[in-house]
Protein backbone atom coordinates (compact mmCIF):
# COMPACT_ATOMS: atom_id res chain seq x y z
CA UNK A 1 0.00 0.00 0.00
CA UNK A 2 1.12 3.62 -0.54
CA UNK A 3 3.51 4.74 2.21
CA UNK A 4 3.77 8.39 1.18
CA UNK A 5 6.16 10.41 -0.99
CA UNK A 6 5.78 7.92 -3.82
CA UNK A 7 6.80 4.90 -1.78
CA UNK A 8 4.91 1.68 -1.41
CA UNK A 9 5.01 -0.63 1.55
CA UNK A 10 4.50 -4.37 1.40
CA UNK A 11 4.69 -6.72 4.37
CA UNK A 12 5.37 -10.34 3.48
CA UNK A 13 4.72 -13.25 5.75
CA UNK A 14 7.97 -15.19 5.44
CA UNK A 15 8.85 -16.79 8.79
CA UNK A 16 11.99 -18.58 7.59
CA UNK A 17 13.40 -15.43 6.00
CA UNK A 18 12.43 -13.24 8.95
CA UNK A 19 14.12 -15.61 11.40
CA UNK A 20 17.56 -15.03 9.93
CA UNK A 21 17.45 -11.70 8.06
CA UNK A 22 19.94 -9.01 9.05
CA UNK A 23 20.18 -5.36 7.96
CA UNK A 24 21.70 -4.93 4.50
CA UNK A 25 20.24 -8.13 3.10
CA UNK A 26 17.68 -8.32 0.32
CA UNK A 27 15.11 -10.67 -1.18
CA UNK A 28 14.31 -11.62 -4.77
CA UNK A 29 10.61 -11.18 -5.36
CA UNK A 30 8.78 -12.60 -8.35
CA UNK A 31 5.68 -10.53 -9.04
CA UNK A 32 4.04 -12.74 -11.63
CA UNK A 33 3.85 -16.39 -12.63
CA UNK A 34 3.95 -15.29 -16.26
CA UNK A 35 7.07 -15.25 -18.39
CA UNK A 36 6.95 -11.50 -18.72
CA UNK A 37 8.47 -9.76 -16.82
CA UNK A 38 10.78 -12.73 -16.54
CA UNK A 39 13.17 -11.95 -13.72
CA UNK A 40 12.59 -11.59 -10.00
CA UNK A 41 13.27 -8.15 -8.49
CA UNK A 42 15.91 -7.54 -5.83
CA UNK A 43 14.45 -5.50 -2.97
CA UNK A 44 16.12 -4.47 0.27
CA UNK A 45 14.57 -5.40 3.61
CA UNK A 46 13.53 -2.27 5.53
CA UNK A 47 12.43 -3.92 8.77
CA UNK A 48 10.98 -7.03 10.38
CA UNK A 49 7.54 -5.94 11.63
CA UNK A 50 7.14 -9.28 13.42
CA UNK A 51 8.99 -12.51 14.03
CA UNK A 52 7.44 -13.96 10.90
CA UNK A 53 7.30 -11.06 8.46
CA UNK A 54 9.52 -8.76 6.46
CA UNK A 55 8.78 -5.25 5.30
CA UNK A 56 9.78 -3.88 1.90
CA UNK A 57 9.58 -0.20 0.99
CA UNK A 58 9.99 0.56 -2.69
CA UNK A 59 9.28 3.04 -5.41
CA UNK A 60 7.83 2.14 -8.78
CA UNK A 61 10.89 2.03 -10.99
CA UNK A 62 9.72 -0.21 -13.82
CA UNK A 63 7.29 -2.93 -14.81
CA UNK A 64 8.14 -5.27 -11.96
CA UNK A 65 7.60 -2.78 -9.17
CA UNK A 66 4.50 -1.47 -10.94
CA UNK A 67 3.05 -5.00 -10.88
CA UNK A 68 4.02 -5.33 -7.23
CA UNK A 69 1.79 -2.38 -6.31
CA UNK A 70 -1.15 -4.44 -7.59
CA UNK A 71 -0.43 -7.37 -5.26
CA UNK A 72 -3.38 -7.99 -2.99
CA UNK A 73 -3.51 -8.90 0.67
CA UNK A 74 -3.38 -12.67 1.04
CA UNK A 75 -1.80 -13.22 -2.35
CA UNK A 76 1.20 -15.58 -2.49
CA UNK A 77 4.37 -14.26 -4.10
CA UNK A 78 7.50 -16.22 -4.85
CA UNK A 79 10.29 -14.98 -2.58
CA UNK A 80 13.92 -16.01 -2.30
CA UNK A 81 15.94 -14.76 0.62
CA UNK A 82 17.32 -13.28 2.70
CA UNK A 83 20.23 -12.96 0.29
CA UNK A 84 23.68 -11.40 0.40
CA UNK A 85 25.86 -10.31 3.28
CA UNK A 86 24.50 -7.64 5.60
CA UNK A 87 26.24 -4.88 7.52
CA UNK A 88 28.72 -5.94 10.17
CA UNK A 89 26.92 -5.12 13.42
CA UNK A 90 28.56 -2.04 15.02
CA UNK A 91 30.19 -2.87 18.35
CA UNK A 92 29.23 -0.93 21.44
CA UNK A 93 32.34 1.24 21.53
CA UNK A 94 31.67 3.03 18.23
CA UNK A 95 29.04 5.48 17.07
CA UNK A 96 27.26 4.25 13.93
CA UNK A 97 26.91 7.02 11.37
CA UNK A 98 24.26 6.33 8.74
CA UNK A 99 24.39 8.32 5.49
CA UNK A 100 21.37 8.05 3.24
CA UNK A 101 20.84 9.43 -0.24
CA UNK A 102 17.54 9.55 -2.10
CA UNK A 103 15.59 6.33 -1.86
CA UNK A 104 18.49 4.37 -0.39
CA UNK A 105 17.06 4.30 3.08
CA UNK A 106 15.48 0.81 3.54
CA UNK A 107 18.60 -1.19 4.54
CA UNK A 108 19.81 1.63 6.78
CA UNK A 109 16.38 1.98 8.35
CA UNK A 110 16.59 -1.71 9.28
CA UNK A 111 20.11 -1.11 10.66
CA UNK A 112 18.99 1.91 12.72
CA UNK A 113 16.54 -0.33 14.56
CA UNK A 114 19.46 -2.39 15.81
CA UNK A 115 21.79 0.34 17.01
CA UNK A 116 20.32 0.91 20.48
CA UNK A 117 19.53 4.57 19.86
CA UNK A 118 23.19 5.36 19.29
CA UNK A 119 23.17 6.13 15.57
CA UNK A 120 23.79 9.49 13.96
CA UNK A 121 21.66 9.65 10.80
CA UNK A 122 22.26 11.96 7.83
CA UNK A 123 19.65 12.00 5.11
CA UNK A 124 20.00 13.83 1.83
CA UNK A 125 17.57 14.25 -1.06
CA UNK A 126 17.04 16.51 -4.03
CA UNK A 127 14.02 18.08 -2.39
CA UNK A 128 11.43 17.50 0.33
CA UNK A 129 9.33 15.25 -1.92
CA UNK A 130 12.27 12.90 -2.39
CA UNK A 131 12.92 12.35 1.30
CA UNK A 132 11.88 9.05 2.89
CA UNK A 133 8.19 8.83 3.87
CA UNK A 134 7.22 10.75 7.04
CA UNK A 135 6.58 7.50 8.94
CA UNK A 136 10.15 6.38 8.19
CA UNK A 137 11.63 9.73 9.22
CA UNK A 138 9.74 9.38 12.48
CA UNK A 139 11.05 5.86 12.93
CA UNK A 140 14.61 7.10 12.35
CA UNK A 141 14.06 9.83 14.98
CA UNK A 142 12.64 7.26 17.41
CA UNK A 143 15.59 4.91 17.02
CA UNK A 144 18.58 7.18 16.44
CA UNK A 145 20.51 9.58 18.65
CA UNK A 146 20.13 12.33 16.07
CA UNK A 147 18.69 12.77 12.57
CA UNK A 148 19.92 15.51 10.24
CA UNK A 149 18.39 16.32 6.88
CA UNK A 150 19.72 18.15 3.86
CA UNK A 151 17.98 18.90 0.59
CA UNK A 152 19.60 20.27 -2.53
CA UNK A 153 16.91 22.96 -2.88
CA UNK A 154 16.64 23.69 0.84
CA UNK A 155 12.95 22.71 0.96
CA UNK A 156 13.63 20.67 4.09
CA UNK A 157 16.52 20.73 6.57
CA UNK A 158 19.81 22.31 5.57
CA UNK A 159 20.39 23.35 1.97
CA UNK A 160 23.02 21.07 0.53
CA UNK A 161 24.06 17.45 0.26
CA UNK A 162 24.07 14.60 2.76
CA UNK A 163 27.85 14.74 2.57
CA UNK A 164 27.86 18.44 3.51
CA UNK A 165 26.11 17.78 6.82
CA UNK A 166 28.25 14.68 7.36
CA UNK A 167 31.46 16.68 6.87
CA UNK A 168 30.26 19.42 9.23
CA UNK A 169 29.48 16.78 11.85
CA UNK A 170 32.85 15.07 11.53
CA UNK A 171 34.67 18.42 11.77
CA UNK A 172 33.06 19.09 15.14
CA UNK A 173 33.57 15.59 16.46
CA UNK A 174 34.99 15.13 19.89
CA UNK A 175 38.38 13.55 20.36
CA UNK A 176 38.33 9.85 21.17
CA UNK A 177 34.91 9.30 19.61
CA UNK A 178 35.08 6.41 17.20
CA UNK A 179 32.75 6.17 14.24
CA UNK A 180 31.74 3.63 11.64
CA UNK A 181 30.07 4.91 8.49
CA UNK A 182 27.23 3.08 6.76
CA UNK A 183 26.11 4.53 3.45
CA UNK A 184 23.39 3.78 0.95
CA UNK A 185 22.53 5.97 -2.01
CA UNK A 186 23.49 6.78 -5.60
CA UNK A 187 26.97 5.66 -6.71
CA UNK A 188 28.38 9.21 -6.79
CA UNK A 189 27.25 9.72 -3.19
CA UNK A 190 28.83 6.44 -2.13
CA UNK A 191 32.08 7.45 -3.79
CA UNK A 192 31.95 10.82 -2.00
CA UNK A 193 31.23 9.22 1.39
CA UNK A 194 34.00 6.73 0.76
CA UNK A 195 36.43 9.60 0.12
CA UNK A 196 35.35 11.36 3.34
CA UNK A 197 35.82 8.12 5.29
CA UNK A 198 39.33 7.75 3.95
CA UNK A 199 40.19 11.37 4.75
CA UNK A 200 39.06 10.82 8.35
CA UNK A 201 40.44 7.26 8.64
CA UNK A 202 36.97 5.95 9.42
CA UNK A 203 35.77 2.47 8.46
CA UNK A 204 32.96 2.77 5.94
CA UNK A 205 30.49 0.20 4.65
CA UNK A 206 28.41 0.85 1.55
CA UNK A 207 25.56 -1.07 -0.01
CA UNK A 208 25.96 -1.50 -3.73
CA UNK A 209 23.43 -2.16 -6.45
CA UNK A 210 23.76 -3.65 -9.89
CA UNK A 211 21.43 -5.38 -12.29
CA UNK A 212 21.10 -9.04 -11.47
CA UNK A 213 19.18 -12.03 -12.81
CA UNK A 214 19.36 -14.57 -9.99
CA UNK A 215 20.35 -12.98 -6.67
CA UNK A 216 22.27 -16.01 -5.41
CA UNK A 217 25.61 -15.90 -7.19
CA UNK A 218 24.97 -17.92 -10.33
CA UNK A 219 24.36 -15.47 -13.17
CA UNK A 220 27.49 -13.36 -12.57
CA UNK A 221 25.54 -10.33 -13.74
CA UNK A 222 25.82 -8.06 -10.71
CA UNK A 223 29.56 -7.56 -10.67
CA UNK A 224 31.22 -4.54 -9.06
CA UNK A 225 34.84 -3.71 -9.85
CA UNK A 226 37.31 -4.19 -6.99
CA UNK A 227 40.48 -2.28 -6.23
CA UNK A 228 43.40 -4.32 -7.47
CA UNK A 229 41.37 -5.82 -10.31
CA UNK A 230 38.59 -8.31 -10.75
CA UNK A 231 34.97 -8.19 -9.73
CA UNK A 232 32.83 -9.28 -6.81
CA UNK A 233 29.14 -10.07 -6.92
CA UNK A 234 26.67 -7.66 -5.31
CA UNK A 235 24.37 -10.56 -4.47
CA UNK A 236 26.92 -12.88 -2.89
CA UNK A 237 30.03 -11.08 -1.60
CA UNK A 238 27.86 -7.93 -1.22
CA UNK A 239 25.63 -6.01 -1.29
CA UNK A 240 27.56 -4.53 1.65
CA UNK A 241 31.24 -3.88 1.00
CA UNK A 242 33.94 -2.06 2.88
CA UNK A 243 34.26 1.09 0.77
CA UNK A 244 38.03 0.57 0.48
CA UNK A 245 37.48 -2.65 -1.47
CA UNK A 246 35.63 -0.97 -4.32
CA UNK A 247 37.25 0.49 -7.39
CA UNK A 248 35.21 3.65 -7.73
CA UNK A 249 36.97 4.32 -11.02
CA UNK A 250 34.55 6.04 -13.33
CA UNK A 251 32.18 6.94 -10.47
CA UNK A 252 33.24 10.49 -9.73
CA UNK A 253 32.55 11.67 -6.20
CA UNK A 254 32.86 15.24 -7.51
CA UNK A 255 29.76 14.69 -9.62
CA UNK A 256 27.64 14.08 -6.56
CA UNK A 257 24.99 16.78 -6.38
CA UNK A 258 25.95 18.12 -9.79
CA UNK A 259 23.93 15.51 -11.59
CA UNK A 260 21.31 14.25 -9.22
CA UNK A 261 20.76 10.57 -9.70
CA UNK A 262 17.71 8.83 -8.48
CA UNK A 263 18.40 5.67 -6.63
CA UNK A 264 16.18 2.70 -7.25
CA UNK A 265 15.85 -0.95 -7.94
CA UNK A 266 18.60 -1.75 -10.36
CA UNK A 267 16.77 -4.50 -12.10
CA UNK A 268 14.48 -1.87 -13.54
CA UNK A 269 14.43 1.41 -15.37
CA UNK B 1 -6.84 -40.84 -24.41
CA UNK B 2 -3.90 -43.15 -23.66
CA UNK B 3 -3.98 -45.18 -20.48
CA UNK B 4 -2.13 -43.60 -17.58
CA UNK B 5 1.06 -45.36 -16.67
CA UNK B 6 1.31 -46.87 -13.22
CA UNK B 7 4.99 -47.84 -13.23
CA UNK B 8 7.77 -45.24 -13.13
CA UNK B 9 8.73 -44.33 -16.68
CA UNK B 10 12.35 -44.80 -17.71
CA UNK B 11 14.00 -41.41 -18.11
CA UNK B 12 17.56 -42.60 -18.63
CA UNK B 13 19.37 -41.91 -21.87
CA UNK B 14 22.81 -42.68 -23.22
CA UNK B 15 24.23 -39.52 -24.67
CA UNK B 16 27.33 -40.09 -26.81
CA UNK B 17 28.46 -42.76 -24.38
CA UNK B 18 27.65 -40.65 -21.31
CA UNK B 19 25.08 -42.36 -19.09
CA UNK B 20 22.40 -39.92 -17.95
CA UNK B 21 19.80 -40.96 -15.36
CA UNK B 22 17.45 -38.50 -16.97
CA UNK B 23 17.77 -36.20 -19.97
CA UNK B 24 17.89 -32.97 -17.95
CA UNK B 25 21.19 -31.09 -17.78
CA UNK B 26 22.09 -27.57 -16.75
CA UNK B 27 22.99 -25.10 -19.48
CA UNK B 28 26.53 -23.79 -19.20
CA UNK B 29 26.81 -20.40 -17.55
CA UNK B 30 23.52 -20.66 -15.69
CA UNK B 31 24.50 -23.14 -12.99
CA UNK B 32 27.98 -22.03 -11.96
CA UNK B 33 29.99 -25.04 -10.87
CA UNK B 34 27.06 -26.69 -9.10
CA UNK B 35 27.95 -25.43 -5.64
CA UNK B 36 25.98 -22.22 -6.21
CA UNK B 37 22.82 -24.36 -6.22
CA UNK B 38 23.77 -26.61 -3.30
CA UNK B 39 21.09 -25.27 -0.98
CA UNK B 40 18.35 -25.59 -3.60
CA UNK B 41 19.00 -28.72 -5.63
CA UNK B 42 20.17 -32.24 -4.80
CA UNK B 43 22.61 -32.61 -7.68
CA UNK B 44 22.20 -36.40 -7.51
CA UNK B 45 18.79 -35.92 -9.11
CA UNK B 46 20.11 -34.26 -12.26
CA UNK B 47 20.98 -36.05 -15.47
CA UNK B 48 24.11 -33.97 -15.51
CA UNK B 49 25.72 -30.64 -14.88
CA UNK B 50 27.27 -28.66 -17.73
CA UNK B 51 29.49 -26.25 -15.85
CA UNK B 52 30.20 -22.61 -16.59
CA UNK B 53 32.79 -22.29 -19.37
CA UNK B 54 36.42 -22.65 -18.41
CA UNK B 55 39.41 -21.32 -20.29
CA UNK B 56 43.16 -21.93 -20.04
CA UNK B 57 43.70 -18.79 -17.92
CA UNK B 58 41.34 -16.93 -15.57
CA UNK B 59 39.11 -14.29 -17.18
CA UNK B 60 37.66 -11.31 -15.29
CA UNK B 61 34.70 -10.71 -17.55
CA UNK B 62 33.02 -7.55 -18.79
CA UNK B 63 32.31 -4.33 -16.90
CA UNK B 64 28.72 -3.85 -15.65
CA UNK B 65 25.92 -3.52 -16.58
CA UNK B 66 26.05 -7.12 -17.75
CA UNK B 67 22.33 -7.94 -17.65
CA UNK B 68 19.23 -6.46 -19.24
CA UNK B 69 15.73 -7.91 -19.07
CA UNK B 70 13.81 -8.13 -22.34
CA UNK B 71 10.28 -9.34 -23.19
CA UNK B 72 10.17 -12.95 -21.88
CA UNK B 73 13.93 -13.04 -21.92
CA UNK B 74 17.17 -11.43 -20.95
CA UNK B 75 20.35 -10.17 -22.51
CA UNK B 76 23.66 -10.96 -20.88
CA UNK B 77 27.24 -9.99 -21.55
CA UNK B 78 29.12 -11.58 -18.67
CA UNK B 79 32.24 -12.03 -20.77
CA UNK B 80 33.00 -15.64 -19.82
CA UNK B 81 34.29 -14.74 -16.35
CA UNK B 82 35.93 -17.87 -14.94
CA UNK B 83 38.82 -18.87 -12.68
CA UNK B 84 40.74 -20.83 -15.34
CA UNK B 85 41.04 -24.57 -15.89
CA UNK B 86 43.61 -25.27 -13.15
CA UNK B 87 41.53 -23.62 -10.42
CA UNK B 88 38.48 -25.40 -11.83
CA UNK B 89 40.19 -28.81 -11.50
CA UNK B 90 41.63 -28.09 -8.05
CA UNK B 91 38.77 -26.22 -6.36
CA UNK B 92 35.52 -26.67 -8.29
CA UNK B 93 35.61 -30.22 -9.64
CA UNK B 94 36.16 -31.98 -6.25
CA UNK B 95 32.80 -30.65 -5.10
CA UNK B 96 31.01 -31.99 -8.19
CA UNK B 97 32.72 -35.38 -7.90
CA UNK B 98 30.76 -36.11 -4.72
CA UNK B 99 27.55 -36.49 -6.68
CA UNK B 100 26.15 -39.25 -8.81
CA UNK B 101 25.61 -37.06 -11.86
CA UNK B 102 27.42 -36.59 -15.16
CA UNK B 103 29.80 -33.63 -15.24
CA UNK B 104 30.28 -32.06 -18.64
CA UNK B 105 32.87 -29.32 -18.76
CA UNK B 106 32.21 -26.42 -21.10
CA UNK B 107 35.49 -25.16 -22.57
CA UNK B 108 36.48 -22.22 -24.74
CA UNK B 109 39.49 -20.18 -25.79
CA UNK B 110 40.51 -17.12 -27.73
CA UNK B 111 42.64 -19.12 -30.14
CA UNK B 112 42.86 -22.67 -31.44
CA UNK B 113 45.91 -23.22 -29.22
CA UNK B 114 43.99 -22.13 -26.11
CA UNK B 115 41.12 -24.48 -26.91
CA UNK B 116 43.55 -27.36 -27.37
CA UNK B 117 45.39 -26.39 -24.18
CA UNK B 118 42.31 -26.46 -21.96
CA UNK B 119 41.05 -29.69 -23.56
CA UNK B 120 44.41 -31.43 -23.03
CA UNK B 121 44.42 -30.30 -19.42
CA UNK B 122 41.02 -31.95 -18.81
CA UNK B 123 41.77 -35.20 -20.64
CA UNK B 124 41.81 -38.08 -18.19
CA UNK B 125 40.82 -35.92 -15.18
CA UNK B 126 38.74 -37.95 -12.75
CA UNK B 127 35.08 -36.94 -12.64
CA UNK B 128 34.82 -35.41 -16.10
CA UNK B 129 32.27 -37.24 -18.26
CA UNK B 130 32.66 -35.16 -21.38
CA UNK B 131 33.47 -31.79 -22.87
CA UNK B 132 31.16 -29.24 -24.39
CA UNK B 133 33.21 -27.10 -26.73
CA UNK B 134 31.78 -23.60 -26.89
CA UNK B 135 32.44 -22.24 -30.35
CA UNK B 136 29.62 -19.76 -30.05
CA UNK B 137 29.84 -17.25 -27.22
CA UNK B 138 28.68 -13.91 -28.59
CA UNK B 139 30.32 -11.89 -25.82
CA UNK B 140 33.98 -12.28 -26.61
CA UNK B 141 35.33 -10.22 -29.43
CA UNK B 142 38.28 -12.39 -30.50
CA UNK B 143 38.14 -16.06 -31.36
CA UNK B 144 34.84 -17.48 -30.14
CA UNK B 145 32.44 -15.87 -32.53
CA UNK B 146 34.69 -16.41 -35.51
CA UNK B 147 34.88 -20.17 -34.91
CA UNK B 148 31.13 -20.28 -34.43
CA UNK B 149 30.15 -18.50 -37.62
CA UNK B 150 32.76 -19.76 -40.07
CA UNK B 151 32.29 -23.38 -41.13
CA UNK B 152 35.91 -23.98 -42.08
CA UNK B 153 37.25 -22.45 -38.85
CA UNK B 154 34.74 -24.48 -36.84
CA UNK B 155 35.84 -27.70 -38.57
CA UNK B 156 39.53 -27.01 -38.03
CA UNK B 157 39.03 -26.09 -34.39
CA UNK B 158 36.88 -29.11 -33.59
CA UNK B 159 39.29 -31.41 -35.43
CA UNK B 160 42.20 -30.09 -33.36
CA UNK B 161 40.18 -30.50 -30.17
CA UNK B 162 39.25 -34.04 -31.24
CA UNK B 163 42.93 -35.00 -31.51
CA UNK B 164 43.61 -33.56 -28.05
CA UNK B 165 41.27 -35.73 -25.97
CA UNK B 166 39.66 -39.13 -25.62
CA UNK B 167 36.64 -37.64 -23.82
CA UNK B 168 33.30 -37.35 -25.62
CA UNK B 169 33.15 -33.98 -27.40
CA UNK B 170 29.92 -32.05 -27.75
CA UNK B 171 30.11 -29.01 -30.02
CA UNK B 172 28.00 -26.09 -28.77
CA UNK B 173 26.89 -24.28 -31.89
CA UNK B 174 26.00 -20.66 -32.44
CA UNK B 175 22.47 -19.87 -33.65
CA UNK B 176 23.80 -16.69 -35.23
CA UNK B 177 24.25 -18.35 -38.63
CA UNK B 178 22.13 -18.71 -41.74
CA UNK B 179 22.26 -22.52 -41.96
CA UNK B 180 22.84 -24.37 -38.70
CA UNK B 181 23.11 -27.73 -40.46
CA UNK B 182 26.39 -26.72 -42.16
CA UNK B 183 27.94 -26.35 -38.72
CA UNK B 184 26.41 -29.57 -37.45
CA UNK B 185 27.94 -31.38 -40.43
CA UNK B 186 31.31 -29.75 -39.72
CA UNK B 187 31.10 -31.00 -36.12
CA UNK B 188 30.29 -34.51 -37.33
CA UNK B 189 33.08 -34.49 -39.90
CA UNK B 190 35.53 -33.28 -37.24
CA UNK B 191 34.71 -36.34 -35.15
CA UNK B 192 32.50 -34.77 -32.47
CA UNK B 193 30.25 -37.10 -30.49
CA UNK B 194 27.31 -34.77 -30.00
CA UNK B 195 25.91 -31.30 -30.56
CA UNK B 196 24.52 -28.69 -28.16
CA UNK B 197 22.18 -26.06 -29.45
CA UNK B 198 21.43 -23.33 -29.15
CA UNK B 199 23.73 -20.81 -27.50
CA UNK B 200 22.29 -17.32 -27.02
CA UNK B 201 21.15 -15.17 -29.91
CA UNK B 202 23.14 -11.99 -30.37
CA UNK B 203 21.01 -9.05 -29.29
CA UNK B 204 21.04 -5.42 -28.22
CA UNK B 205 18.89 -3.01 -26.24
CA UNK B 206 19.19 0.76 -26.10
CA UNK B 207 18.19 3.28 -23.43
CA UNK B 208 16.38 5.76 -25.67
CA UNK B 209 16.63 8.66 -23.22
CA UNK B 210 20.38 8.34 -22.64
CA UNK B 211 20.91 7.07 -26.20
CA UNK B 212 23.26 4.45 -24.81
CA UNK B 213 23.29 0.66 -25.03
CA UNK B 214 21.79 -1.04 -21.98
CA UNK B 215 24.84 -3.28 -21.66
CA UNK B 216 28.38 -1.98 -21.17
CA UNK B 217 29.43 -4.49 -23.83
CA UNK B 218 26.81 -2.92 -26.20
CA UNK B 219 25.63 -6.33 -27.45
CA UNK B 220 24.80 -9.46 -25.49
CA UNK B 221 23.32 -12.92 -25.70
CA UNK B 222 19.53 -13.27 -25.66
CA UNK B 223 18.12 -16.17 -23.67
CA UNK B 224 14.89 -17.27 -22.01
CA UNK B 225 11.47 -18.29 -23.33
CA UNK B 226 11.70 -15.61 -26.03
CA UNK B 227 14.19 -17.73 -28.01
CA UNK B 228 12.56 -21.14 -27.59
CA UNK B 229 10.88 -21.37 -31.04
CA UNK B 230 14.18 -20.52 -32.72
CA UNK B 231 15.94 -23.20 -30.67
CA UNK B 232 13.31 -25.88 -31.37
CA UNK B 233 13.51 -25.12 -35.08
CA UNK B 234 17.31 -25.44 -35.10
CA UNK B 235 17.22 -28.73 -33.17
CA UNK B 236 14.67 -30.07 -35.64
CA UNK B 237 16.69 -29.02 -38.69
CA UNK B 238 19.89 -30.45 -37.23
CA UNK B 239 18.33 -33.75 -36.18
CA UNK B 240 17.08 -34.26 -39.73
CA UNK B 241 20.47 -33.66 -41.30
CA UNK B 242 23.04 -35.17 -38.90
CA UNK B 243 23.09 -38.46 -37.03
CA UNK B 244 24.79 -37.06 -33.90
CA UNK B 245 22.83 -36.89 -30.63
CA UNK B 246 21.68 -33.39 -29.67
CA UNK B 247 21.37 -31.55 -26.36
CA UNK B 248 18.51 -29.11 -26.97
CA UNK B 249 18.28 -25.86 -25.05
CA UNK B 250 16.80 -22.39 -25.27
CA UNK B 251 14.16 -21.09 -22.90
CA UNK B 252 13.09 -24.39 -21.33
CA UNK B 253 10.95 -23.55 -18.28
CA UNK B 254 8.78 -26.66 -17.88
CA UNK B 255 8.71 -30.37 -18.56
CA UNK B 256 6.54 -29.84 -21.61
CA UNK B 257 9.02 -27.31 -23.00
CA UNK B 258 11.68 -30.03 -22.67
CA UNK B 259 9.40 -32.55 -24.45
CA UNK B 260 9.11 -30.11 -27.34
CA UNK B 261 12.89 -30.26 -27.85
CA UNK B 262 12.93 -34.05 -27.50
CA UNK B 263 10.18 -34.44 -30.10
CA UNK B 264 12.20 -32.15 -32.37
CA UNK B 265 15.10 -34.59 -32.10
CA UNK B 266 17.06 -33.82 -28.93
CA UNK B 267 18.26 -36.80 -26.88
CA UNK B 268 18.83 -34.58 -23.85
CA UNK B 269 17.94 -31.04 -22.83
CA UNK B 270 19.55 -28.28 -20.81
CA UNK B 271 17.77 -25.84 -18.52
CA UNK B 272 19.36 -22.40 -18.53
CA UNK B 273 17.81 -19.04 -17.74
CA UNK B 274 15.01 -20.75 -15.79
CA UNK B 275 17.56 -21.55 -13.08
CA UNK B 276 17.92 -17.83 -12.36
CA UNK B 277 14.20 -17.36 -11.86
CA UNK B 278 13.67 -20.53 -9.87
CA UNK B 279 16.79 -22.29 -8.61
CA UNK B 280 14.81 -25.54 -8.50
CA UNK B 281 13.78 -25.27 -12.17
CA UNK B 282 15.75 -28.36 -13.21
CA UNK B 283 13.85 -30.52 -10.74
CA UNK B 284 10.53 -29.10 -11.90
CA UNK B 285 11.46 -29.96 -15.48
CA UNK B 286 12.40 -33.54 -14.53
CA UNK B 287 9.13 -33.97 -12.66
CA UNK B 288 7.22 -32.38 -15.53
CA UNK B 289 8.72 -34.83 -18.03
CA UNK B 290 7.81 -37.76 -15.82
CA UNK B 291 4.26 -36.49 -15.37
CA UNK B 292 3.92 -36.04 -19.11
CA UNK B 293 5.10 -39.59 -19.83
CA UNK B 294 2.65 -41.00 -17.28
CA UNK B 295 -0.20 -39.00 -18.76
CA UNK B 296 0.68 -40.27 -22.22
CA UNK B 297 1.03 -43.84 -21.02
CA UNK B 298 4.65 -43.97 -22.18
CA UNK B 299 7.21 -46.03 -20.31
CA UNK B 300 10.39 -44.65 -21.87
CA UNK B 301 11.47 -41.12 -22.78
CA UNK B 302 13.52 -42.52 -25.67
CA UNK B 303 10.31 -43.27 -27.54
CA UNK B 304 9.79 -39.51 -27.96
CA UNK B 305 13.20 -38.59 -29.37
CA UNK B 306 12.60 -37.14 -32.82
CA UNK B 307 9.00 -38.34 -32.76
CA UNK B 308 7.46 -35.12 -34.07
CA UNK B 309 5.18 -35.94 -36.98
CA UNK B 310 6.29 -33.43 -39.56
Amino acid sequence: MPAGRGYHRIVLKAPEAAAVAVPGQFVMLRVTEDMDPLLARPLGISSLPSKSSIEILYRVAGRGTALLTRAEAGQTLSLLGPLGKGFPQPDKTVTPVLVIGGSGFPPLHFLSLRTNNRAQVFIGARNKENLPPISILKSFRDHALNVSIATEDGSSGRKGLSTDILKAFLKKREQNTRFVLYACGPPAMLAAVSRIAEDHSITCYVTTEERMACGFGACMGCSVPMKGGGYKRVCKEGPVFNSREIEWGSVKSSEFGVRSEEFGVRSEE
Amino acid sequence: MPAKLKIKPNLSVDFAGIKLKNPVLTASGTFGYGEEYAEFVDLNRLGGVIVKGVSLKAIQGNPPPRIWETPSGMLNAIGLENPGVDVFIERKLPYLRQFDTAVIVNVFGYSLEEYVGVVERLDGVLGVSGLEVNISCPNVKAGGIMFGTNVKAAYELLSAVRRATRLPIIAKLSPNVTDITEFACAARDAGCDGISLINTLLGMAIDVRCRRPRLANCTGGLSGPAIRPVAVRMVWQTARSVQLPIIGMGGIMTGEDAIEFILAGASAVAVGTANFIDPRATLNVIEGIETFLREQGLDDIKSLIGAVMA
